[in-house]
C-alpha cells in the first residue's frame, strides 16, 4: 500500500495497533534544539488575523459571536476558514473563526443561560428541536435521590458533570491518519457482528447501540472532511495529510461534544514518523515541518465552547484543555522524544505564549538532557507547560497513554474515563463534627450523629473516628451519584465520534476527586498536635474554632502531618472502591481542583487549621498558601509523598518561583529547574505546574491588563491567560506561595 | 553533639552550585551595620539540633542535588559551630552529599575550622570592608581573622567566591571597590567576586527585635549601578 511506503510492518498491519506502528517506526532524537526554525510569512499572516480576532473577542466580553440557529454537530455548518486560501490545515468548529456553537445535549437550560450571559437568545429551531428531547441533565435529575441533591446543594459534591458534558475522553485521532476511515468503519462493523452473537443482556444491547451510533458519525466525518476537499476514507499519504486527517478527527469531536476537557492525546512522535519520511525524500524541509505543527497549534488555539458564568467560576479562563502530551520513554528503554516534540514546544516561541494547547511533558529522569534543558528554558520563558511523571505512569498505563484535561492518564484508544469532579473533604470533616449537618446553613445532609461539644478541646481519636464514618458514607454516595450521571450521559449525550476512535470495549476508569486536601491535613494535624476548641452559634452549630499552640503543617516535609495527608487519600480511595462503579469501571482518584479551590473555599466554614470561613483552599494537592515555611523543595517533598497508586487520576501541584530564587542567570536557571524536576520526580511525585515569575508582575497585570496581554500562567493542571481570570481568582493566584530568594 | 540552627531554606539555589539546601546557623560574632538577618546574631539561640537529625533532614533532598548540589551552611556564622558541623559533614559524606560554607571568616582558625573548610565543595567568603578601620566601625570586629581564613583557603587551593555587599554612599564606587580588590588580586583560590546590592527587606527585623538600625535611612542599591560595578570588578579581576 503506497500510503504505508517505507514503514516497517508489524502487528499494526493485522489489526488496529497504533502503538505498534509508532514503536516500529519512530526515530528517537537525543540532540538539542538548534535544528528548530521560525515561522513562514504565511504563518505570520494567519497569526496576525488570529491576534486581531482575539482582541475583538476580548472586547466583546470574551465571546466573539454565537450561532444560535443551529445545534452543533459534524455537518451543521459550512466550512470555515481563518484566512481562506492561507490556512494550511483546514477546518473550524463553525463557519467563522471563534464563533461559538450551541450544544444543548448535556443540558438545555445551561445552553440558554450561556447564550443570555453574552446577550443572545436561543433560536426557534433549537427551541423546537429540544422541546421533546431529553438531555443528559434532565435524565440525571429524574434519577437523583433527595440525598444526592442535598449533597450537591450544600457544595460537598460540587462541579459534577450533571448539567454539562463530561469530557476527558480522548479519541485516538491518529487512527484516521494511519488507517483511513473506511478501514475503521469496516472494523467497527465486524465488532458489532461479533457482539451480536452474545446473549442479549443490558450490556450487550447497550454495546450494540453504541456501535451503531459510532458508525453513523464515522460516516459523517468522511462527509465533513469532503466538504473541505479531503478524502479521509483512505489513509494519509504524507505528513501534511497525517496532520490534516488527525485534526479532522479532533475537529469532528469538538463539533459533536462540548465536554469539559477535549484533549488531543499523544500525537507528536506519531506525526514525526510521517515528517521524517517526507524529510528523507525531501518533499518538505524543516521550515515546512515546523509550519505544519504551527498551523495545527493555531487551530488548537481556536477551539471554543459556550459556557455559563457558573461554569467559568469552576474552570476559569475559558479552558478547552487541548492537552497535548509530549516525550516520555518507551517500555523498551528508548526515549520517545522526537524532533516533533521539540516542534510543539517551539510553537510557544513562534506563536507566542498561550494557555492552549495544554502542553504536557511526560517527564522521565532518563529523558535526553538536551530535551530537559529545552523544556526548562521554555518554562522559564513562557510559563506555559506542565510536567507529569512518565516513570510513574508508565507502570500502569504503558507507553502509549496520554493525559486528558490536567492530570488524567489513559491508554489512548484503549481506555476512557467517566469524569467525576470532586468531593470537598474539608467540609466532610466539619459535617462530622456537626453530626451530619452543613456548617453554613445547618441543614441535615448526612445521617444524624453526635455533635462535638463547644468549649472543650477536640480529641484527635474521637474526631478521626467520626470523620471516618462520614467519609465512608460520603464515598458511597459519591460513587452512586456518579453512576447516575454517567448512565445518563451515555444515554443522552454519548460521545459517538470519540468512542468510535476507541477499541469497541475499552477499559473504563471512573475518576473521583478530593478538594480541600491540605486544609483537611492541616486541620487534623492541628487537632492532634495543638489545642482546637470548637465555637458554636446560637443554633448549636460549630461555626468556628479556637486553635492554640503550634502544629506541623503540610508542605514542610514533616512526616507527622504528611502521613496524615497520605492517609486521607488512601482511606478515601479504599472507601470509594467499596461501591461498584457503572459499566464495571475501575475507580481512580485525583487531588486536583482546577480553579474551583476558590469556589470551594467560599462554600466552606472556618476550619481547625485557622483558615477563616470562605477563604480559598490551596489548589490541588498544594500546601496552603504561606504555610510551606521551609522553602520550595520541602514543599515539593511533602506533595511527593502522596501515593500515586491510590491517586491514579493525578496529584496536581502548582509551583511558582521567582527568577532570582531559581538561579543567577538564564543558563543557571535552566540547570536548576532541571534539577528540581529530576529531584521531585525521582521521588515518584506525579505532576508539577511550573511558573517562573515575580508576584509584582501579576499585580501589575491585574491593575493594568494591557501591560501583559498574553501573560500566561499555570494554575492547576492547565494554563490560563491571567487577564481572563476574575478579580478574586487573580487575587488568589497572587496570594499563593512564591518561592523567593532569601 | 548539639548545634543551634536558626532556620532552613530548602531551595537555596543561588548560594553555590547546583541545588542547595540552606541551613542558617544561629550566632554571629559580627554586628554588620547592613546585616539583613539580625535575628541570627544571638549565640545559643535557635533550635537545638543533633548532628544526626540535621544530616537526616538534609539527606531528604539528595534527589535534587545531582553532582554539584548539596548543603550550604550559612548563618549567622557557621564556623562558630565548626566542631558540630564537622560531625554533620562526616555523616553527609557517607551519603555522598557535599556542602558549601558561607562565612564572614571572622573566627579563629582552629583545627575544626580548617577541617571544615578543607572538606567543603567550595567556600563563599564575605569581605565586609577593605580596611581595619571600616571593619571596626561597621562590624564591631577587626579584619585579621578574615584575611587569615582567606590565606588558608589560598594555601589549600579551595575554590572561593568572594562576596561584597555594596551600600549606597558607603562603598558604591569603583575607587571603594578597588580597595577590596587589593586583598584579592593574585589569589588563585578566588573564582569570582560577586557584588550583592544592599536591600531594605531586613529592616522590619530590626524593628521587631528592638535593635538600632544604623542604616535606616539608606536606600536599596540601584540594580543598574550594581551591574555596572560588577562589570568593573569582573574586568579588574580578569
Amino acid at each position: 500500500m503506497s500510503s504505508w511506503r517505507g514503514f516497517k510492518e508489524g502487528n499494526w498491519n493485522k489489526e488496529i495497533d497504533v502503538r505498534d506502528f509508532i514503536l516500529r517506526n519512530y526515530t528517537p532524537y537525543e540532540g538539542d534544539a538548534s535544528f528548530l526554525r521560525g515561522t513562514t510569512k504565511r504563518t505570520d499572516s494567519v497569526k496576525k488575523r488570529v491576534d486581531e480576532l482575539l482582541i475583538e473577542e476580548n472586547k466583546k466580553g470574551g465571546v466573539l459571536d454565537i450561532d444560535t440557529e443551529r445545534v452543533s454537530s459534524l455537518l451543521t455548518y459550512q466550512p470555515g476558514y481563518i484566512k481562506k486560501g492561507e490556512d494550511l490545515i483546514l477546518g473550524l468548529q463553525t463557519d467563522e473563526p471563534l464563533k461559538r456553537a450551541v450544544n444543548p445535549f448535556a443540558g438545555y437550560r445551561n445552553a440558554v443561560q450561556a447564550c443570555r450571559a453574552y446577550g443572545y437568545e436561543i433560536g426557534e429551531n433549537i427551541k423546537n428541536e429540544f422541546r421533546y428531547r431529553t438531555t443528559h441533565n434532565t435524565g440525571v435529575f429524574r434519577a437523583y435521590t433527595d440525598t444526592m441533591k442535598k449533597a450537591r446543594h450544600a457544595g460537598v459534591l460540587t462541579g459534577l458533570p450533571d448539567a454539562y458534558a463530561r469530557g476527558r475522553i480522548i479519541g485516538d485521532y491518529r487512527r484516521i491518519a494511519l488507517y483511513g476511515m473506511n478501514y475503521l468503519i469496516k472494523e467497527r462493523e465486524a465488532d458489532k457482528r461479533r457482539i451480536g452473537e452474545r446473549e442479549m443482556s443490558n450490556e450487550t444491547i447497550q454495546l450494540l447501540e453504541d456501535c451503531e451510533r459510532q458508525l453513523e458519525f464515522m460516516r459523517q466525518l468522511i462527509t465533513m472532511a469532503a466538504e473541505y476537499g479531503c478524502d479521509i476514507s483512505r489513509p494519509a499519504d504524507n505528513a501534511y495529510e497525517a496532520v490534516q486527517w488527525l485534526y479532522f478527527g479532533y475537529l469532528g469531536a469538538v463539533k459533536e461534544q462540548n465536554g469539559a476537557a477535549n484533549s488531543i492525546g499523544r500525537i507528536s512522535s506519531f506525526l514525526d514518523i510521517y515528517i521524517e519520511r517526507d524529510l528523507a525524500d525531501e518533499s518538505i524541509d524543516e521550515i515546512g515541518a515546523q509550519e505544519l505543527i504551527d498551523d495545527l497549534v493555531i487551530k488548537m488555539r481556536m477551539v471554543r465552547h459556550l459556557r455559563t458564568p457558573e461554569y467559568n467560576d469552576l474552570f476559569a479562563g475559558d479552558p478547552v484543555w487541548v492537552t497535548c502530551s509530549l516525550a516520555g520513554m518507551a517500555e523498551d528503554g528508548r526515549t520517545m522524544v522526537t524532533k516533533t516534540c521539540y516542534r510543539f514546544l517551539q510553537t510557544l516561541y513562534n506563536l507566542g505564549a498561550s494557555a492552549e494547547p495544554n502542553i504536557t511533558v511526560l517527564w522521565s529522569t532518563r529523558l535526553p538532557e538536551p530535551f530537559k534543558a529545552f523544556c526548562a528554558k521554555v518554562s522559564i520563558d513562557t510559563d506555559s507547560i506542565q510536567y507529569e511523571n512518565d516513570d510513574v505512569m508508565r507502570k500502569d498505563f504503558g507507553d502509549d497513554y496520554a493525559i486528558a484535561c490536567c492530570v488524567s492518564a489513559m491508554k489512548v484508544g484503549k481506555q476512557m474515563q467517566f469524569f467525576g469532579a470532586r468531593c470537598n473533604l474539608a467540609k466532610v470533616l466539619l459535617m462530622a463534627l456537626n453530626g451530619g449537618r452543613d456548617e453554613l446553613y445547618g441543614e441535615q445532609i448526612a445521617p444524624e450523629g453526635e455533635v462535638f461539644e463547644a468549649g472543650k478541646p477536640l480529641v484527635y481519636e474521637e474526631v478521626l473516628e467520626a470523620f471516618k464514618v462520614y467519609a465512608a458514607w460520603m464515598a458511597k454516595l459519591y460513587v452512586n451519584t456518579m453512576n447516575v450521571i454517567h448512565f445518563m450521559h451515555d444515554r443522552y449525550a454519548y460521545e459517538r465520534l470519540m468512542m468510535s476512535l476507541h477499541d469497541v470495549e475499552p477499559g473504563r476508569l471512573m475518576a473521583f476527586g478530593i478538594s480541600g486536601f491540605s486544609v483537611l491535613a492541616d486541620s487534623l494535624s492541628a487537632i492532634k498536635y495543638a489545642k482546637v476548641t470548637p465555637v458554636k452559634d446560637e443554633n448549636g452549630l460549630i461555626v468556628d474554632f479556637i486553635t492554640e499552640g503550634e502544629f506541623p503543617k503540610y508542605g514542610n516535609d514533616d512526616d507527622r502531618v504528611d502521613e496524615i495527608a497520605q492517609w486521607i487519600a488512601e482511606y478515601f480511595y479504599e472507601e470509594l472502591c467499596k461501591t461498584p462503579a457503572y459499566r464495571g469501571a475501575k475507580h481512580t482518584l485525583s487531588i486536583l481542583t482546577i480553579t474551583s479551590n476558590v469556589v470551594y473555599g467560599k462554600k466552606t466554614g472556618a476550619t481547625p487549621d485557622g483558615r477563616k470561613k470562605g477563604e480559598p483552599f490551596a489548589p490541588g494537592a498544594n500546601p496552603m498558601h504561606g504555610r510551606d515555611a521551609e522553602g520550595a523543595l520541602a514543599s515539593l517533598n511533602s506533595v511527593a509523598k502522596v501515593c500515586y497508586d491510590c491517586c491514579q487520576d493525578g496529584i496536581s501541584n502548582t509551583f511558582s518561583i521567582t527568577p532570582d530564587a531559581l538561579g543567577r542567570d538564564d543558563e543557571d536557571r535552566v540547570k536548576k529547574l532541571v534539577a528540581v524536576l529530576d529531584g521531585y520526580f525521582a521521588q515518584s511525585a506525579h505532576h508539577l505546574n511550573v511558573n517562573v515569575l515575580n508576584r509584582q508582575k501579576l499585580i501589575d497585570a491585574m491593575n493594568d491588563p494591557t501591560l501583559y496581554p498574553s501573560l500566561t500562567i499555570r494554575v492547576s493542571g492547565y494554563a490560563v491567560n491571567f487577564n481572563k481570570l476574575t478579580k478574586d481568582k487573580q487575587l488568589e493566584v497572587i496570594a499563593r506561595t512564591f518561592h523567593e530568594k532569601v | 553533639m548539639t548545634g543551634y540552627v536558626h532556620s532552613f531554606e530548602s531551595l537555596a539555589a543561588v548560594d553555590g552550585d547546583g541545588l542547595r539546601y540552606g541551613v542558617f546557623l544561629a550566632g554571629c560574632p559580627l554586628r554588620c551595620a547592613y546585616c539583613h538577618n539580625p535575628d541570627t546574631w544571638e549565640m545559643g539561640a535557635g533550635q537545638a539540633t543533633e548532628a544526626e537529625a540535621l544530616a537526616r533532614k538534609i539527606s531528604r533532598y539528595r534527589p535534587y542535588f545531582g553532582e554539584n548540589g548539596g548543603a550550604t551552611f550559612s548563618g549567622g556564622e557557621p564556623l562558630l559551630q565548626a566542631e558540630w558541623l564537622c560531625e554533620v559533614a562526616e555523616l553527609l559524606q557517607k551519603e555522598g552529599i557535599g556542602y558549601v560554607i558561607d562565612t564572614s571568616g571572622g573566627v579563629p582558625l582552629t583545627d575544626a575550622v580548617k577541617t571544615l573548610l578543607s572538606g567543603a565543595q567550595s567556600v563563599l567568603l564575605d569581605l565586609k570592608f577593605p580596611d581595619e578601620e571600616s571593619y571596626l566601625r561597621y562590624t564591631g570586629r577587626g579584619m585579621a581573622q578574615t584575611l587569615a581564613v582567606l590565606d588558608y583557603l589560598e594555601e589549600i587551593g579551595k575554590t572561593t567566591r568572594i562576596r561584597i555587599v555594596v551600600i549606597p554612599e558607603i562603598n558604591d564606587s569603583e575607587e571603594a571597590l578597588n580597595a577590596y580588590l587589593a586583598h584579592l588580586r593574585g589569589k588563585q583560590c578566588v573564582s569570582e567576586v560577586e557584588l550583592l546590592g544592599f536591600h531594605t527587606m531586613g529592616f522590619h527585623k530590626y524593628e521587631s527585635l528592638g535593635i538600632e538600625n544604623k542604616l535606616s535611612s539608606t536606600p536599596a542599591l540601584d540594580p543598574a549601578l550594581k551591574d555596572r560595578l560588577q562589570a568593573f570588578v569582573n574586568e579588574q579581576m580578569k
